[in-house]
C-alpha cells in the first residue's frame, strides 16, 4: 500500500489522517494483512461462501402502520436540529 | 454471596431488593478498577422499591430482586449508552434494547453499565475511551475484552450477574481471564435489537456469573424471540435453569488432538488435562478431534468483522446523534473530522481494513475467500458433531497479561482469539468456565455445543462445578 492508495482508502472511509501519520498507518495495516493473507494458500474453490451462520431466511412481519411518533426524541439526540430537520453545513455551493 | 443465594434470600424475604441494590451500589461507588462507565443510584433504588412493593408479582421471576450490570453496548432508555467511545459519550438512548427490557421484566435491577473496548473491538479492554479496566486478581493485568468491565464486575463480587456480548470471544475470553463463567449463545438465540452493532453476522449477547447456575437463570431472562431482530430465531422454549438438573447421560466429548502444537501456554494445557479427567470421572467418553485448520479462522474473522464494522459504523457521521466536530464549513469535512476525532485508533484501523477488503479489486481475494473459510469451519464442526455431543478446549492461549503489553509480534493481540473465534464463525454456542489456577490467576476451559444446545452446555458445566471448586475462588 502506498500513500496514494491510503489517501483514497481514508477518503472512502471518511476518516482523516495527517500526512506524517501515513507511514505508521501503512505499517499497521500491512501487518494486519500479513495475518489475513495466511488464508490465501487454501484451495477453497469448491466451497460456497457463508455469510450467515444459520442460513435461515429473514424473519418478516406485516408492513403495518405502528403510529409511533418519536420525531422529537430522535431530533433531540442530534448535535444540531430544528423542529423538523437535522441541521448540517451547506451541501450545495 | 452468589447469584442463587442472593435470589433465594430475596424470595424468602431475608433481604429486600432495595437492600441488595444499596449493598451493590456501595461497592460500585468504591470501585478502583475502572469497571463502570456509569451507575444509576436513583433509577436503581426506584426500580428496587417497585419490585419490593410488588413482591408477589416478581418473586418467581428468573432474576427476582437481583442487581445486574449491563455492558454499555446495550441501549437504555433515557440513560447514557456510550459503547466505550467518545463518539457516544453523551448519547442518551431513545429506547431500551430487548436484552435490557427482558432483564427488567425478569425482576433484575440495573445498577450500572460496564466499561468495554470501544465498539467491542479489542481483547484487553484497553481501547475504551474511558480508560482501561484492571483485572480483579492482579490490578496490573488486563481483564480481557471486549466485555472486560462486565467480567471484572462479577469476578470482584460487585454484582452476581452481568451481560456481555461476544463477536470473537468477548464474553468467553474475559470470563477465563477473570475466573468466572460466561456463555456465548447460538447466533439468533438472543435478540440484537438495541445492541450497538459491530459485526452483525457474529454479534451475540450472553450472560456472565460465577457459575453455570447464574448464567442459566440470566439466559432464561435474555433469550426471547423478537420480531425486531430479523435474525432472531423462533425455537422450542427451553428453561435453562430447570435443565441443570436433567440427566443427559454419558456424553461423547471431543478433545483437541495435538493440542501442544497450537502455541498454548503449558499451565493452560495442564489445567486442560486435569479437566479431561474430571469429564471422564463424570462418566463422559473423550474422543480426539483434529482441528488443525483452527488458525485460518483468525484470518477469516479479521476480514469479515472489519468488513461488517466498516459498514455498521458508517452511521456515525455527526448528523443524527453522537459526537460532532465543531465549526465545519461543508458536509464532507463534517463527516471526516467527526469520525477522525470521535473514533479511537483501533476502531479507525478496523474501519480502514474493512473498507479495503470490500473495495473493488480486493473483494474476491479477501471477503469472498474469508466467507469460504467460514464455510470450511462450519462444515468442520458439522462433521465433528456426527461423533461428539460437545467439544472441549481451552478458552485462551495464556492467562491474563499486563496492560500496555509490548510484543515483537504486532498481531499478538489478534491471535489471542484463536480458540474463541471458530464458534463465532460457525454461530455455535460456547461456554467458558474456570478450570484451574496458576500464580494466583484463573484459567478458563471452554465447551462448544451444537446449535441451540445451550441446555447441554450449561448442564455439563453445572455438573463439573458440582465436583470442582474453581468457580468459588474469589480475588
Amino acid at each position: 500500500m502506498d500513500k496514494i492508495e491510503l489517501k483514497n482508502l481514508l477518503f472512502l472511509a471518511r476518516i482523516n489522517a495527517k500526512e506524517e501519520e501515513y507511514p505508521e498507518l501503512i505499517k499497521k495495516l500491512q501487518n494486519t494483512f500479513v495475518l489475513i493473507d495466511e488464508m490465501q494458500d487454501l484451495d477453497l474453490s469448491d466451497l460456497e461462501p457463508l455469510n450467515n451462520p444459520l442460513e435461515l431466511s429473514n424473519v418478516s412481519r406485516e408492513d403495518t402502520d405502528k403510529n409511533r411518533n418519536n420525531k422529537k426524541k430522535f431530533l433531540d439526540n442530534s448535535p444540531e436540529s430544528d423542529e423538523d430537520y437535522f441541521n448540517v453545513p451547506k451541501i450545495i455551493e | 454471596m452468589n447469584f442463587k443465594e442472593l435470589r433465594d434470600n430475596f424470595r424468602t424475604k431475608k433481604i429486600s431488593a432495595k437492600e441488595a441494590v444499596k449493598e451493590s451500589l456501595a461497592k460500585i461507588k468504591d470501585d478502583k478498577l475502572n469497571i463502570f462507565i456509569n451507575h444509576f443510584e436513583k433509577e436503581a433504588l426506584g426500580n428496587a422499591e417497585h419490585i419490593d412493593n410488588n413482591f408477589e408479582d416478581f418473586k418467581d421471576k428468573p432474576l427476582s430482586g437481583v442487581p445486574i450490570a449491563h455492558k454499555d453496548i446495550f441501549c437504555t432508555e433515557g440513560l447514557p449508552t456510550t459503547c466505550g467511545s467518545k463518539m457516544l459519550e453523551n448519547f442518551i438512548a431513545p429506547y431500551d434494547s430487548t436484552v435490557v427490557k427482558n432483564c427488567l421484566d425478569a425482576g433484575s435491577i440495573m445498577v450500572a453499565k460496564t466499561n468495554m473496548d470501544e465498539f467491542a473491538m479489542g481483547s484487553s479492554n484497553e481501547t475504551s475511551y474511558f480508560g482501561a479496566v484492571s483485572n480483579p486478581w492482579n490490578h496490573d493485568l488486563v481483564p480481557g475484552g471486549s466485555s472486560g468491565g462486565a467480567a471484572a464486575c462479577v469476578s470482584a463480587n460487585l454484582t452476581t450477574i452481568s451481560t456481555g456480548t461476544d463477536t470473537g470471544g468477548s464474553i468467553r475470553q474475559p470470563a477465563a481471564l477473570c475466573g468466572i463463567t460466561g456463555l456465548k449463545p447460538t447466533y439468533g438465540l438472543v435478540s440484537r435489537w438495541g445492541m450497538i452493532a459491530f459485526c452483525s453476522s457474529m454479534d451475540q449477547a450472553g450472560p456472565f456469573s460465577k457459575d453455570a447456575f447464574g448464567c442459566a437463570a440470566l439466559l432464561d431472562a435474555m433469550a426471547s424471540y423478537d420480531e425486531k431482530d430479523s435474525t432472531c430465531t423462533k425455537r422450542k422454549e427451553i428453561n435453562f435453569e430447570k435443565s441443570l438438573s436433567k440427566d443427559f447421560g454419558s456424553l461423547n466429548v471431543g478433545v483437541i488432538k495435538n493440542i501442544e502444537k497450537l502455541g498454548i501456554n503449558e499451565d493452560i494445557i495442564n489445567a486442560y488435562e486435569t479437566s479431561k479427567t474430571v469429564l471422564t470421572g463424570l462418566g463422559h467418553k473423550l474422543i480426539e478431534v483434529d482441528f488443525s485448520e483452527l488458525s485460518s479462522g483468525i484470518c477469516s474473522y479479521y476480514v469479515i468483522a472489519p468488513a461488517e464494522c466498516s459498514s455498521n459504523l458508517s452511521r456515525f457521521d455527526g448528523v443524527k446523534y453522537g459526537y460532532r466536530s465543531d465549526g465545519e464549513k461543508d458536509i464532507v469535512n463534517l463527516y471526516m473530522n467527526t469520525r477522525s476525532d470521535g473514533f479511537g485508533d483501533e476502531v479507525k484501523k478496523r474501519i480502514l481494513i474493512g473498507t479495503h477488503v470490500l473495495s473493488a479489486g480486493f473483494y474476491d481475494a479477501y471477503y469472498l475467500q474469508a466467507q469460504k473459510v467460514r464455510r470450511m469451519i462450519k462444515v468442520k464442526f458439522e462433521n465433528f458433531f456426527k461423533d461428539v455431543d460437545l467439544i472441549f478446549m481451552p478458552t485462551t492461549l495464556d492467562q491474563a497479561f499486563e496492560k500496555n503489553r509490548k510484543s515483537d509480534d504486532p498481531n499478538k493481540m489478534y491471535k489471542e482469539d484463536l480458540l474463541t473465534i471458530p464458534a463465532n464463525l460457525a454461530g455455535l454456542p460456547a461456554i467458558s468456565f474456570p478450570n484451574g489456577f496458576k500464580n494466583n490467576l484463573p484459567i478458563g476451559g471452554q465447551l462448544i455445543g451444537k446449535y441451540f444446545g445451550e441446555d447441554l452446555l450449561l448442564n455439563t458445566t453445572h455438573k463439573i462445578q458440582e465436583v470442582t471448586d474453581w468457580h468459588k475462588m474469589t480475588p
